[in-house]
C-alpha cells in the first residue's frame, strides 16, 4: 500500500466530520420538533378557547343535550346499543344520535360500502335482538346526507310493488326514515323496494277523511341490494329538508305481509325521531379558516373523535427552493430514516364552562414540510461546509502525500543511482531537509560516501598493488638475471627458466593491473580532434584480422563517414578491449561482427561475437573494475579490466556502454553509445 | 680505464643485482641507498653515468631532486632514471630534468646494461669529431645512429633513447606500419600501449616544435604507426 494512499484513508476519516453533522442535524430536529409541538399546542388551545362554548358555532344545530327524558322515554322497543354505554361526560352524544362523516366525494347510490370511506369505527349498530340488527353509516357530502343501511336479515322479503303499497299483503321489509324539518316538524318516508335496484322515497299524505295516499318523494332516493346476511339500503336525502333530528327504523318481516319486527331510531309506535344528526355548523369552516397558517390543518371534532369540520391551508411550498434537490435528497437519505415523514398534531378540548362539559376537540395538524424544510437548509449549509473541510482535508493529505512521494523516490532514485553508478557520488537530495528525510537523506550521504571512499580505494587497489609488487619482481628478475650469469648445472638451467617464465607471467599482470589507471592517466591527457570514424574502426577491423588470424571480421556501416570529435587512439582502444573480448569468449572460426550506427544525435557502435550467453546477475556490472565472472580462455593477465576500460572511455566521450545477450541465444552484443 | 657508474636505489637487493650486472659488463659501480649519501660521494668525485631511482627512502621525489643537482654539476653526465613508477608525469618530468633515458624497473638487465653501453657509446661518439658512418637519412630527417642524434633540417631534435631508437624503428622502412610491440622491440622496453602512444605523441610533439607542418610519423588506428617520407 503505497504511502499516498495510506494517507487518503487517513484522510478519509475526516468524513465523520459531515456524519457527526447529521447527527447534530438528527438532534437539531428534534429539539425543532419539540419548540413546534408546544407551539402548535398553543395553537390549538387558543382556538379551542375561542370556540370555548361556541356550540352554535360547532353544531349545526344546537343539541338538545343533556337528552331530555322525553326523548328516551319511547325507546321501549329498541335496545341502546350495548357497546356505546351512555356517559355522563359525553356531550352530545345521545344513544340515537348518527354522526355522519365528512365525505370527499359522493358516494354513488348503489348498496355497496366499498366507496365509502373504510373506517369500522363509523359504523353504528342497532339491535332489537341477535336475529334482528342493523348497522348505518352516515356521512355528508356537498349538502346532501348519505345512508346506508346494512340489515342482518335472515329472511329479506321484497314489497310486492305496484301501487297498493298501502296494503299491509304487499308488505316486504321496509325502513322508515323520519326526521325533523326546518321547521320542527316530524317528517318519515318510507323506503321499499320490489327488487334490487334503485328506488325513490315515498311519503304517506293523509289527505281528507282520513285517507291516507302515498307519493313518491323524489328528493330522496336510494338503491336497494340484497347481501349474503340480508340487504343494503343506500339513500341520499338534501340536508336543506333536515332538522336536527333524524332517525332510521327497520320493518322487518319474514314473509310478505307477516308482522313485523321494528327497530331502530325511531320509535316504533308513531316513528318519533329519538336522535340527532350531530352535523357541523356551516359556518364552523369558515371560521377555522381564519386560524390558518400555511402547512397547517385545524379540524374541530366531537368528543368521540367524529371530524365536524376541518380546514386545510393551501400545501406549504415544497422543498425547492433550497439548494439543488439532488443534494438535498442525498442529504436526507443520510438523516431520515425511511418512511419517517410524521407531521406535528396538537389536540387541546373545547368546553362548556357553564355545563362542564367537552364539547368538542380541536386538532391542529402541521405538515412536517416546514420544519425539514428549516433543517434542511441548516443541515446542507452544515453539511456542505464539512464536505469542503473534507475535501479540503483530503486534498492537502494527498497533496503532502504526493509531496513526500516525491521526495522519497527522489531519494530512492539518488540512493539507486549513487549505488549503481559505482560509488560516484555527486550530491544526495533532501540532505538540507530539517525532517526524518534530511535525517535519512544525511545517514543515505554519509554512507554513499564512505562507499565511495572504500570504492576509489577498490578502484586504485590495483595499481597500487601493480605498484608495490613491481618492486619484489624487479629483485627476483635481476635476480634471475645475474644467476644466468653464473656457472650452472643444466638441471639449474631448467629451473631457472620456469622461474623466469613465472616472473614473466607476473609482470605482464602487473602491468595489466596498472592498465586502467594508466588509461585514466591518459585519458586526462587526451586531445580532442575531429576525425572519421568509419576510416579509423575500418582501419583498425583490418588491423584484427591480421592479428586474429582464427577468427572471422565483418565490418557493418551504413554511413561513408561519420564525423565524431574525440580522441581516435582512446576509441581504438576501447574497441581492441571490446574485440579482446570479443574473441576471448568466442571459438575459433566465429564470425566477429562491428557495426556501427549513426544517428544524428548518437553513434553505436556495437560488437557482436558469438559464444555463452551473460548470466543475468552479470548484467549492469560488466564494466566494472577487476569484475570477471565469465570463463574464458587462459587469460594472460586478464583481470576484468578490459571492459573497465572500455566504459572509462566511453564515458571519457560523454557515451556509455552496455551489454545485451542476442534475441537467441546465439551470443553477446557489446555496444557503446556515444552522443555526436 | 674502467667506467665508473653510481646507482643510487633504496633497494638493497636491487642495488646488489644491478651492481653485480654492471661489475660483470666491466665498470666500475658505485651505490647509495639515499640521496644524501649519493650527493656527498659525487661532490667528491663525478661518476660517468648514474643511474637513479625517483623515491629513495624517505624522500618520494628524492631521485629528481638528485637528478636537478647532478645537471647543474655537470651538462653531460648521462643520467637514466629506473624506476618502478610507470606514469606518464613522471617520465616527463624526469625527462624535463635532463635525464637521457627514462626506464622501468620491467627491463632486464642485459637490456639495461645495453642502453647503458648504448648511451657510453653515444658520450664517445659525440666526443669524436664526426664522421658520417651510421648515418640515415629520410628526406628532412637524419639519424645519427652513432651519435643516436635525431636531426630535422638539420636541426637537432633532441629525443630521449627510447624516442630515438622508435623513430629509428619507424623510419628505417618507410611506409611500413610498426605495431607497438616491435616499436616496444626495437627500443628494447617493456611499455603497456598507453605509454607507446604518449611517447609518439611526445616525438610528434618535439619534432612539431621545429617545424609546425611536420606529419611524418601517421597513426594507423589498430594497427600502429608508419613513417611517412
Amino acid at each position: 500500500m503505497s504511502l499516498r494512499l495510506k494517507l487518503l484513508l487517513l484522510g478519509l476519516v475526516t468524513l465523520v466530520l459531515p456524519w457527526a453533522g447529521c447527527r447534530y442535524a438528527g438532534e437539531m430536529e428534534s429539539a425543532l420538533r419539540a419548540g413546534e409541538l408546544e407551539a402548535l399546542q398553543g395553537v390549538a388551545q387558543s382556538i379551542a378557547a375561542s370556540l370555548q362554548g361556541r356550540t352554535d358555532l360547532m353544531y349545526r344545530q344546537a343539541p338538545p343535550h343533556p337528552p331530555d327524558e322525553s326523548a328516551a322515554s319511547g325507546a321501549d322497543s329498541v335496545t341502546p346499543p350495548p357497546e356505546r354505554p351512555t356517559d355522563p361526560d359525553d356531550f352530545l352524544r345521545g344513544p340515537y344520535d348518527l354522526e355522519p362523516l365528512a365525505l370527499a366525494s359522493a358516494p354513488p347510490l348503489d348498496g355497496y360500502a366499498a366507496d365509502w370511506p373504510q373506517q369500522p369505527s363509523a359504523w353504528q349498530s342497532f339491535a332489537h335482538d341477535e336475529a334482528h340488527r342493523f348497522s348505518i353509516l352516515t356521512g355528508v357530502h356537498e349538502r346532501m346526507l348519505y345512508v346506508l343501511l346494512d340489515v342482518h336479515d335472515p329472511h329479506p322479503v321484497f314489497d310486492a310493488g305496484g301501487n297498493r303499497t298501502l296494503e299491509p299483503a304487499t308488505f316486504g321489509d321496509r325502513v322508515w326514515l323520519g326526521f325533523e324539518d326546518p321547521q320542527g316538524e316530524q317528517r318519515r318516508v318510507l323506503l321499499a323496494a320490489s327488487g334490487p335496484g334503485p328506488f325513490v322515497a315515498r311519503r304517506i299524505v293523509s289527505g281528507e277523511y282520513g285517507r291516507q295516499s302515498v307519493e313518491l318523494e323524489p328528493r330522496i332516493r336510494g338503491a336497494w341490494r340484497p347481501t349474503a346476511t340480508g340487504y343494503c339500503v343506500e339513500v341520499r336525502v338534501p340536508l336543506s329538508m333536515l332538522g336536527s333530528a333524524f332517525g332510521v327504523l327497520v320493518d322487518d318481516r319474514d314473509v310478505r305481509g307477516g308482522a313485523a319486527v321494528s327497530y331502530g331510531t325511531l320509535r316504533s309506535d308513531d316513528l318519533h325521531t329519538m336522535g340527532h344528526l350531530i352535523l357541523a355548523a356551516p359556518e364552523l369552516g369558515g371560521y377555522l379558516t381564519q386560524f390558518l397558517q400555511p402547512g397547517v390543518r385545524i379540524a374541530v371534532m366531537t368528543p368521540q373523535g367524529r371530524v365536524l369540520a376541518s380546514a386545510d391551508a393551501p400545501a406549504a411550498v415544497t422543498v425547492a427552493d433550497g439548494g439543488p434537490p439532488l443534494l438535498a435528497r442525498l442529504y436526507r437519505r443520510f438523516v431520515d430514516s425511511p418512511g419517517r415523514r410524521p407531521l406535528l398534531q396538537a389536540r387541546a378540548p373545547i368546553y362548556d364552562r357553564d355545563r362542564q362539559v367537552t364539547i368538542g376537540e380541536l386538532e391542529v395538524t402541521q405538515a412536517a414540510d416546514r420544519w425539514i424544510r428549516l433543517r434542511d437548509r441548516a443541515l446542507m449549509r452544515m453539511l456542505n461546509l464539512t464536505l469542503f473541510t473534507s475535501l479540503l482535508l483530503v486534498g492537502v493529505m494527498l497533496a503532502f502525500a504526493a509531496w513526500l512521494a516525491l521526495r522519497l523516490s527522489r531519494l530512492r532514485g539518488a540512493a539507486e543511482s549513487a549505488l549503481t553508478r559505482h560509488g560516484l557520488v555527486t550530491e544526495f537530495p533532501e540532505t538540507q531537509a530539517r525532517d526524518e528525510l534530511g535525517a535519512v537523506a544525511r545517514s543515505f550521504a554519509t554512507l554513499l560516501a564512505r562507499l565511495d571512499e572504500y570504492t576509489q580505494y577498490l578502484r586504485t587497489l590495483a595499481g597500487k598493488l601493480a605498484h608495490e609488487i613491481r618492486t619484489p619482481l624487479t629483485i627476483v628478475r635481476s635476480s634471475l638475471d645475474n644467476l644466468e650469469s653464473e656457472a650452472l648445472s643444466p638441471a639449474a638451467h631448467a629451473y631457472l627458466e620456469r622461474a623466469r617464465h613465472g616472473s614473466e607471467r607476473l609482470g605482464a599482470i602487473v602491468l595489466a593491473m596498472g592498465a586502467a589507471t594508466r588509461v585514466e592517466e591518459s585519458i586526462g591527457n587526451a586531445e580532442r580532434l575531429p576525425f572519421d570514424l568509419v576510416s579509423v574502426l575500418s582501419s583498425a577491423v583490418a588491423a584484427y584480422r591480421a592479428a586474429f588470424p582464427h577468427r572471422q571480421f565483418q565490418f557493418e556501416c551504413g554511413a561513408p563517414a561519420v564525423t565524431l570529435t574525440g580522441a581516435p587512439d582512446l576509441l581504438v582502444q576501447m574497441l581492441d578491449k571490446l574485440i579482446d573480448n570479443a574473441v576471448d569468449f568466442s571459438a575459433p572460426g566465429a564470425l566477429i561482427t562491428v557495426r556501427l550506427g549513426a544517428t544524428e544525435a548518437a553513434v553505436l557502435i556495437e560488437v557482436e561475437n558469438p559464444g555463452p550467453p551473460l548470466p543475468p546477475q552479470l548484467q549492469g556490472r560488466l564494466f566494472e573494475s577487476l569484475w570477471q565472472s565469465r570463463v574464458g580462455r587462459e587469460s594472460d593477465g586478464h583481470l576484468g579490466l578490459g571492459l573497465y576500460i572500455v566504459r572509462l572511455i566511453a564515458e571519457f566521450h560523454g557515451g556509455q556502454a552496455s551489454a545485451t545477450n542476442l534475441p537467441d541465444g546465439r551470443g553477446v552484443r557489446l555496444a557503446v553509445r556515444l552522443p555526436r | 680505464m674502467k667506467r665508473l657508474v653510481a646507482i643510487v636505489e633504496d633497494e638493497p637487493a636491487i642495488r646488489d643485482n644491478y651492481a653485480a650486472a654492471f661489475t660483470r659488463e666491466g665498470y666500475t659501480v658505485r651505490t647509495y641507498g639515499n640521496r644524501s649519501e649519493a650527493m656527498a660521494a659525487f661532490a667528491a668525485r663525478l661518476p660517468d653515468l648514474a643511474v637513479i631511482d625517483i623515491s629513495l627512502q624517505e624522500e618520494p621525489e628524492g631521485g629528481f631532486e638528485l637528478c636537478r643537482q647532478l645537471r647543474a654539476m655537470s651538462a653531460e653526465l648521462p643520467i637514466i632514471f629506473l624506476t618502478a613508477r610507470d606514469s606518464e608525469l613522471d617520465a616527463v618530468s624526469g625527462l624535463r630534468l635532463g635525464a637521457d633515458d627514462f626506464l622501468t624497473k620491467d627491463l632486464s638487465l642485459p637490456h639495461l646494461t645495453a642502453r647503458v653501453n648504448a648511451l657510453f657509446r653515444r658520450i664517445d661518439a659525440l666526443r669524436r669529431p664526426h664522421e658520417p658512418s651510421d648515418v640515415l637519412r629520410r628526406g628532412p630527417l637524419t639519424l645519427d645512429t652513432e651519435r643516436m642524434q635525431a636531426l630535422w633540417n638539420g636541426q637537432v631534435v633532441l629525443l630521449s633513447l627510447t624516442e630515438f631508437w622508435i623513430v629509428h624503428a619507424l623510419a628505417r622502412h618507410p611506409g611500413h606500419v610498426r605495431n607497438r610491440q616491435q616499436l616496444m622491440d626495437a627500443a628494447s622496453v617493456v611499455l603497456d600501449d598507453n605509454t607507446i602512444t604518449s611517447h609518439v605523441k611526445r616525438i610528434r610533439r618535439k619534432f612539431q616544435a621545429l617545424d609546425p607542418g611536420f606529419d611524418a610519423l601517421q597513426t594507423v588506428y589498430g594497427m600502429g604507426y608508419r613513417w611517412v617520407e
